[in-house]
């Protein structure tokens, strides 16, 4: 049996009618980061509740750290730590209390509780806000004490469910640092996502989930290789629609577009844009906007599910300037 | 954090084997429940207030029941106080369900859920929260009864019997909220748990002795095993010569009675949370 921190074998969930997860099998190595990559509803926070013990696998097994998550659920909790989508934190306890809470739940001897989370804070950068309620922290304050929360009990397995969503960009990138420096020192981690440019930046692997299903599975770079041709993409009026496809099939395979927009994966290369916009000019199509992008794990995603990441072009990089969203509650219920 | 940390507190860790107590996981947990009824005084508030609004109004409005002959006491607060205080502690009970759909809803819960730390205490700590609680409210209760006339007729055990009435009655709905907290997971059990507890408790002797009682309603309270608790809670305020004066025959019943429904109502509730870890 592999010896691998967590293994999935045709795991399947079911809520009343519904198939959420249609028979996963993945496996993680030890010291990757496992990036799952998917859209809202595709079943990535499903396979994590079963992975992490809080949500029984209606078929299938899956072990983490070893364990088995149903009939030996008490050591895959000891084994692994996870910070959930929303940070769910009660906002009425300080910083310094919920990591005190923590800390007896997992069972760390009183005489180490206060190192250990005075240790953890200042990891966060949250000594200075330790004694203040949650309920004044910002959105990256939540996700960071979270994140220290889920490491109380030095963990061999992190579990991370879409965990800079509603960020800010230096929220963002300080969390990534933060997870690759616990990569470093030997924690495996799996991490959901359905920013692109995340699973691209942090993950050794991806998998990328579509209606319950893992549709394509590998190294990033050898997934967009996988993907060959550039994509070139361009706009033009509705009515011209047709006749650009037209032309467009003639260069290689079309490609879904974000809305209003086509694509088409080019056989030739680069190289070919002059003869595309010389036979779309030839046959009376105005082009309004024209790029051409080298592989991307969005036309991976693309390519693998037939339509492109919903919001993946609007999602926030790291690099761009946007305004962190508030933190907010939502009820878990429905996303069971 | 240097290495050589990570692995001295593993080792301790590791050491202990995590042997996490219940009674520590508990103790957090009665903590945290208390340190936010500190923060969130508007939640307990109407838990302090509905007894006392209860014991005013009832003593006050139906103070000529104390002329009906038979009539246990002749001072309408010494019958209205443990009625008072009964829906306080009830109050206090079902609040915890509330609690509980709130942490279900925003996710805290399963924090709780995803640790090791055994299932026992998830619902032991919370209810020896209320206890406390309702200690305090039984305290100002006591207070205020005593300033508007009510006098104990067997001394300390009259506030022992109500005190240990209106924390079995606070078990009893902790059990039952948390149960239906959990397998509702949302303000649908509320209702239930209101509704339910309020109809058990006035379908037995609250506001009037079984000898006043007639119909179906006489018949309900007789076999309600609510009748028994509030038997007991009385016991040490009613006249020495009322048949319900406090003696063994008086409170076993009411002791039984929070004995067994406590433990159908906890066991509803381990069980309702084992049922959402499948």
């Amino acid at each position: 049996m592999s010896n691998s921190p967590i293994i999935a074998e045709d795991l399947v969930r079911h809520f009343d009618d519904v198939q959420a997860v249609k028979g996963i099998n993945l496996e993680v190595k030890a010291g990757e980061i496992f990036g799952f990559l998917g859209p809202n509803g595709a079943g990535k926070s499903t396979v994590v509740r079963m992975l992490t013990t809080l949500l029984r696998p209606t078929s299938g097994t899956a072990r983490v750290a070893g364990f088995d998550v149903v009939k030996d659920a008490d050591e895959v909790r000891r084994s692994i730590g996870v910070a959930l989508q929303d940070a769910a934190i009660d906002p009425l306890m300080t910083g310094a209390e919920l990591l005190s809470l923590q800390a007896v739940l997992y069972g760390i001897p009183s005489a180490m509780m206060k190192k250990r989370a005075d240790e953890l804070l200042e990891r966060v950068g949250l000594t200075a806000a330790a004694s203040r309620r949650v309920s004044t922290y910002s959105g990256g304050m939540r996700r960071r004490l979270d994140l220290a929360l889920s490491l109380i009990h030095q963990p061999t397995v992190l579990f991370l469910d879409e965990p800079t969503t509603g960020l800010d960009p230096m929220s963002r990138l300080t969390l990534w640092e933060e997870v690759r420096r616990l990569n470093k020192e030997g924690t495996t981690v799996m991490l959901t996502t359905q920013y692109l440019e995340e699973a691209d930046q942090l993950a050794d692997r991806i998998a990328i989930i579509d209606h319950g299903k893992i549709v394509r599975e590998g190294k990033p770079v050898d997934l967009k290789a996988s993907v060959g041709a550039p994509t070139l993409i361009i706009k033009t009026n509705i009515d011209q629609a047709e006749k650009a496809k037209t032309v467009l099939s003639t260069f290689g395979d079309l490609r879904p577009g974000a809305e209003g927009a086509l694509g088409v994966g080019l056989r030739g290369g680069a190289s070919q844009v002059t003869d595309v916009v010389r036979k779309l000019d030839e046959a009376g199509v105005h082009v309004q906007h024209l790029e051409i992008n080298e592989p991307s794990l969005d036309d991976v995603f693309a390519e693998a599910t037939g339509y492109r990441l919903e919001g993946s072009d609007n999602a926030p990089s790291a690099g761009d300037n946007g305004d962190e969203e508030p933190a907010k509650k939502k009820s878990r219920r429905g996303r069971k | 954090m240097n290495t050589a940390t990570q692995i001295s507190t593993r080792a301790m860790i590791d050491e202990q084997d995590l042997h996490i107590t219940t009674m520590r996981s508990a103790g957090q947990l009665i903590k945290r429940s208390l340190i936010n009824t500190r923060r969130l005084p508007s939640a307990f508030i109407p838990t302090l207030a509905m007894p006392i609004f209860n014991m005013v109004s009832f003593s006050g409005t139906f103070f000529a029941l104390t002329k009906l002959p038979g009539f246990p006491t002749d001072r309408s607060v010494n019958w209205f106080m443990p009625l008072g205080l009964a829906m306080g502690a009830a109050f206090s009970g079902v609040g915890l369900g509330f609690s509980l759909i709130r942490d279900l809803e925003n996710g805290f819960y399963d924090r709780l859920r995803m640790s090791p730390t055994s299932r026992i205490s998830l619902i032991v700590g919370p209810v020896l929260a209320t206890w406390i609680r309702v200690t305090l409210v039984a305290i100002f209760v006591f207070i205020v009864g005593g300033l508007l006339g009510a006098r104990p007729t067997a001394g300390v055990l009259s506030y022992v019997c109500s005190l240990v009435a209106a924390l079995g009655i606070s078990t009893i709905g902790a059990g039952w909220g948390l149960g239906l907290a959990f397998r509702f997971q949302d303000m649908r059990g509320a209702a239930i748990m209101q509704m339910s507890i309020f109809l058990t408790m006035f379908m037995s002797t609250a506001q009037v002795p079984l000898d006043v009682m007639t119909g179906w309603l006489h018949t309900v309270a007789r076999v309600n095993p609510v009748t028994n608790i509030f038997r007991l809670s009385r016991s040490g305020w009613v006249n020495e010569s009322s048949s319900g004066y406090m003696s063994w025959s008086n409170v076993y019943g009411g002791l039984i009675a929070i004995a067994v429904l406590s433990v159908l109502s906890l066991l509803f509730a381990v069980r309702s949370l084992q049922k959402i870890d499948k």
